[in-house]
């Protein structure tokens, strides 16, 4: 069998996006709207979105650039895994039912649609709305460049393809992406998230049993490897310091709350009670899945320091050097598979809210109407986002080879720190404004950028996310105490005493 | 709290915001951050563990400690106010309770790491990360089952059910 480990594994692939590119022509048939496109009209059963809502939670960043930060910094990256009982548990008491309830009264399609409604204001629909294409940009771009990343190391290992291009594998993933966003929308995107789900699930088991397998004392022994050659990375902070570990505590524990494609999922769902079983079972799924993250980076962390392997080149090729040492070659096309499920999963939700972004939200904040023939221009504006993204992840990749893992997290901090206090809050306080949204909402913006382009490094590894995010919270309260309240229309205000 | 939830996530924040900018000026620690690993590319070590903590430990635990009070006081924000009885307040507290313990022993069993040198370990790490690892995972388990056990009696009762029935009815009406 491992004389055939590369046919195995791209045979796995193979049938992966083969599934892909015909539930997109499935789901084709039954896309007829704009709403079936964007939200799936509201009609999901609770298995449905809770794999779809975990499996776009772990996105090609937990995948390759989890592994890979284990493997540089240790212990501190475990916080952005071991938040998400918290993150989930949050998002569940903060959105799921307002979102949800918010979404059937005014018929919203998207998370701008849903603010809109809520603060009865354009001027927060576009700035949220110009928030998610930013962060979608760099979001999807990191998301593009893993997948034809982890393409490139698995066609590489065969003759027809050793040396193909990274350009050609970004070209023929995409290709797979659009083919099957663009036919089938969201109602494509949340059923291929549930196999996608559910690889991510198998794999993340079977991979912490072969990592265990990989040391005769299995993980103790991997740690107390690492303990020896540096304990602060295999203690509670890491290499990166207790003020890293703890920002990405809040940044991605509370920010979970502010994904916008993730708590879009939650308008999806059929009764609003499903919300009771959809938290557990996300969070079961996520679990699972997580453990890929977290036994891959300390095995091969261990392992290098060992000798038992040689350095890594860069620390995003943790996860598929792990899979081509230490992986019985089946199990390899399975993770392989489900590393393209869960760059896929996560890219297609935000090809899909970008979008909507684009052909909804921001026309209708300018103009107060939507596009004409919203499906026709979803479906090319699909196809443009994923193009100029790609671009994107080449352009950021020729530049600078590790921002797989460093763009990701500025995505969700910047989506975190800009819309958690707008929409988590605020859907559930009446006294939060629209003056408040609009502060907070820029000052994270601003405050994330600011830090991320300057390169400012803040004293003790505080990070810009975590700065931003705790300003915009101050920002949104304080500005919304002293401003007047707001007139909301009878109906927003009845349903916000539900 | 339940009434005024609001203002204790409001001074909450303030109160973080204010410990960011002591740990901002506080008096630097070399490679506080991590430095580069001496033999293997890639790789960041921490080094000297206590000097890290030295100047901001004391910030850094109550940074945590506030944020763990916030989560808890977000989960109180997103039930209804009518909800918020003494039953769940006292679900709540002991939540709150089951994090900050969970925090002080992974705290506390780096200090005692960094004094003696020494550590047990549980299911493959050792103490203090196995508190991080498993007892942060399991740490908002009570607040997972207050959400899914009390979803009809805190969240989304029958009464809530027939009054978003009764405002999407009316809502239709006004529309036609």
């Amino acid at each position: 069998m491992e004389a055939f480990r590369q046919e195995i594994i791209v045979g796995a692939v193979v049938a992966y996006m083969l599934f892909c590119v015909l539930t997109g022509l499935w789901a084709m048939k039954r896309t007829h709207s704009s709403s079936d496109f964007f939200i799936a009209g509201r009609g999901l059963g609770p298995i449905v979105v809770a794999l779809a809502l975990f499996s776009s939670t772990l996105s090609g960043f937990g995948f390759v650039g989890g592994p890979g930060l284990v493997y540089s910094i240790g212990v501190s990256s475990f916080w952005m895994v071991v938040i998400s009982s918290t993150g989930y548990a949050i998002g569940f008491f903060l959105v799921a039912k307002r979102i949800r309830m918010i979404a059937e009264l005014r018929d919203c399609l998207s998370l701008p649609d849903i603010v809109a409604a809520r603060y009865g204001s354009e001027a927060v629909r576009f700035l949220i709305a110009i928030t998610i294409v930013l962060g979608v940009m760099g979001y999807l771009a990191t998301q593009i460049l893993a997948m034809a990343v982890v393409m490139q190391a698995i066609l590489s290992g065969t003759e027809t393809f050793a040396n193909i291009g990274l350009v050609t594998c970004v070209v023929i993933s995409s290709a797979v992406l659009i083919f099957y966003c663009v036919t089938g929308g969201i109602i494509a995107s949340v059923y291929t998230d549930v196999v996608q789900g559910a690889i991510m699930m198998v794999a993340g088991t079977l991979i912490l049993l072969t990592a265990m397998s990989v040391f005769e004392g299995g993980m103790q022994e991997a740690t107390s490897i690492i303990l020896a050659d540096d304990s602060e990375a295999i203690m509670p902070f890491g290499a990166a310091g207790v003020m890293a570990s703890l920002g990405w505590f809040f940044v991605f524990g509370l920010g979970l709350a502010g994904q916008p494609h993730l708590i879009t999922k939650m308008m999806m769902n059929k009764n609003m009670s499903d919300s009771r079983s959809i938290l557990p079972m996300s969070l079961f799924g996520y679990v699972m899945a997580a453990l890929l993250w977290i036994s891959i980076g300390v095995v091969m962390r261990a392992a290098v320091i060992d000798g038992a392997i040689e350095p890594l080149s860069l620390p995003d090729d943790a996860a598929s050097v792990f899979l081509s040492v230490f992986a019985n070659p089946l199990l390899a096309g399975v993770v392989f598979a489900g590393l393209f499920a869960a760059i896929m999963s996560t890219s297609d939700a935000f090809l899909n809210i970008g979008t909507a972004a684009i052909i909804h939200d921001i026309p209708k904040a300018i103009w107060g109407r939507s596009v004409n023939n919203e499906l026709l221009w979803a479906r090319i504006v699909t196809v443009l986002l994923a193009i100029v993204a790609a671009s994107f992840a080449l352009y950021s990749h020729f530049r600078d080879a590790t921002l797989v893992a460093l763009l990701g997290a500025f995505g969700w901090g910047t989506f975190a720190a800009s819309i958690f206090p707008v929409v988590a809050v605020g859907l559930n306080w009446r006294g939060a404004t629209v003056a408040g949204a609009v502060t907070a909402i820029s000052a994270a913006l601003a405050i994330n950028f600011i830090v991320q382009l300057a390169g400012i490094a803040l004293p003790y590894g505080i990070s810009g996310p975590l700065v931003a995010f705790v300003t915009s919270m101050i920002l949104f309260i304080g500005v919304s105490l002293v401003t007047r309240k707001p007139d909301l229309p009878e109906d927003m205000e009845r349903l916000l005493e539900i | 709290m339940a009434r005024s939830v609001i203002y204790w996530i409001f001074a909450i924040c303030l109160l973080m915001g204010g410990l960011l900018i002591a740990i901002s000026l506080a008096e630097t620690v070399p490679n506080a951050a991590g430095i580069a690993h001496p033999r293997f590319p890639g790789m960041q070590v921490g080094g000297d563990g206590a000097a890290r903590l030295q100047f901001i430990g004391g910030y850094a635990f109550l940074f945590q400690s506030l944020l763990l009070v916030l989560i808890v006081a977000l989960t109180i924000l997103g039930v209804s106010q009518r909800y918020r009885s003494v039953e769940f307040m006292a679900y709540m507290a002991t939540s709150l309770a089951f994090m900050l313990v969970v925090w002080w022993q992974m705290y506390s069993g780096h200090q005692h790491f960094l004094l003696t040198g020494e550590t047990d370990y549980f299911m493959g790490f050792p103490v203090a990360t196995a508190w991080q690892v498993y007892g942060t995972w399991l740490g908002a388990i009570p607040l997972i089952l207050v959400y899914s056990l009390g979803f009809r009696k805190f969240i989304y009762t029958a009464e809530d059910e027939a009054a978003f029935q009764a405002l999407l009815a009316e809502h239709k009406q006004s529309e036609h």
